[in-house]
């Protein structure tokens, strides 16, 4: 079957067509301003919610395909984003500029670091960034359940994701490979229920 | 101390390039190797010197991966931060992009679309437990749940608010609270 889409014809049309500047710079922001190290999250709510350069489903696949991937998260998702909105020139733009923020950022707070390093204050505000980054994360996931919503199917799944994973502590990549079949077979049955 | 690219930039090479392809489910699970081979292995950093490195690397932006041009700067400057950055990173994204163009050869088979169904909800659950993990280990306890809550709310209630006054607000209630002696 053949795709529309002429530019890169093995990826989804994009939501929005985005210059390859516009790239650069919003994952140069996003590497720059994500603390806290939920990169999922920060990219999800720039990109998906705020720019809607790419689709709710689109990104979820895109972090799932990821999740089998060895690699930094955030590093991941800069290069299969970058690829799908711009190629393979987009896919080396966006890790790029993702990185080269922190890589500056970190080398110049070291320099710092060890002056201000006894200060419990500053370890306590460190703890407070920590948990707002978690909010972030918790969010993304409820937004991301929630639009499976009425589909008691995606629902249960996830939720026994987070029940093996989040609350019992397994380890991830067995819970993926159990859980991966089963959805995935439960998905391609519905839609040949759906077609026959 | 020896210098030089086979002192110091290979080294790093060495190390960081085989952790980049092992980091299955991000760069937190090959941490452990990284001090193992930063401490014990090259001893390149001292025990407390790499808690010191560590701690940094989570409290600025960007993931916290960045451990490692840490470590190369300490060892061989601007350049050595750049080998164990590319080496890290670098074979990872590789394998990405080859990987998502593999699998985009078989868009429009009925199985494709089955499997990007299928995976959505995993991701949205592992999404959730990331942030669960990181909870049950936070040093503020309850305190850390219910800020983490009222986050969460705030974001899903304003979808266009940036995440960054929240941050702000939150350094500052904890810290706050730290310095008039609160236990917590």
């Amino acid at each position: 079957m053949n795709s529309p889409s002429e530019r890169y014809e093995d990826a989804a049309p994009p939501l929005a067509e985005v210059s390859l500047a516009a790239l650069f710079g919003a994952f140069l922001r996003l590497g720059s301003t994500s603390f806290g190290g939920s990169s999922a999250g920060w990219i999800y709510r720039d990109i998906v919610q705020r720019r809607a350069w790419i689709s709710d489903q689109e990104f979820l696949v895109i972090m799932a395909v990821g999740q089998s991937l060895p690699g930094a998260n955030g590093v991941k998702l800069s290069v299969l984003i970058g690829r799908h909105l711009r190629g393979g020139i987009g896919a080396l733009a966006a890790p790029l500029a993702f990185l080269s923020g922190p890589f500056a950022i970190i080398l110049a707070v070291g320099a710092v670091y060890t002056r201000v390093a006894h200060y419990g204050a500053l370890h306590a505000a460190l703890d407070g960034v920590a948990a707002a980054v978690v909010g972030l994360t918790l969010s993304t996931g409820i937004s991301a359940v929630a639009r499976g919503a009425g589909d008691w199917i995606s629902v249960g799944i996830s939720v026994i994701t987070v029940l093996c994973v989040g609350i019992l502590g397994w380890p991830m990549l067995p819970v993926i490979l159990v859980l991966a079949p089963i959805s995935i077979g439960m998905a391609l049955l519905r839609s040949g229920a759906a077609r026959g | 101390m020896r210098g030089g690219f086979f002192g110091n930039l290979l080294p790093l090479f060495v190390v960081f390039a085989p952790l980049s392809l092992l980091s299955f489910g991000g760069s937190n699970s090959v941490i452990a190797d990284i001090a193992h081979q930063s401490v014990v292995a090259q001893q390149w950093t001292s025990q407390r010197e790499f808690a010191d490195l560590f701690a940094l690397s989570r409290a600025a932006p960007g993931p916290g991966s960045m451990l490692a041009a840490l470590i190369g700067w300490k060892l061989a400057g601007l350049t050595g931060a750049l080998v164990a950055t590319v080496s890290f990173y670098g074979p990872a994204a590789l394998v990405v992009f080859l990987a998502a163009k593999l699998w985009g050869r078989w868009r429009g088979s009925a199985w494709h679309g089955a499997v990007e169904r299928g995976m959505a909800p995993i991701a949205a659950g592992l999404f959730l437990s990331g942030g669960i993990a990181v909870l049950k280990v936070a040093p503020a306890g309850l305190v850390a749940w219910a800020a983490a809550g009222a986050a969460a709310a705030a974001l899903l209630y304003w979808p266009k608010l940036h995440p960054l006054p929240l941050l702000a607000a939150g350094a500052m209630l904890f810290g706050l609270a730290n310095l008039l002696g609160a236990t917590m």
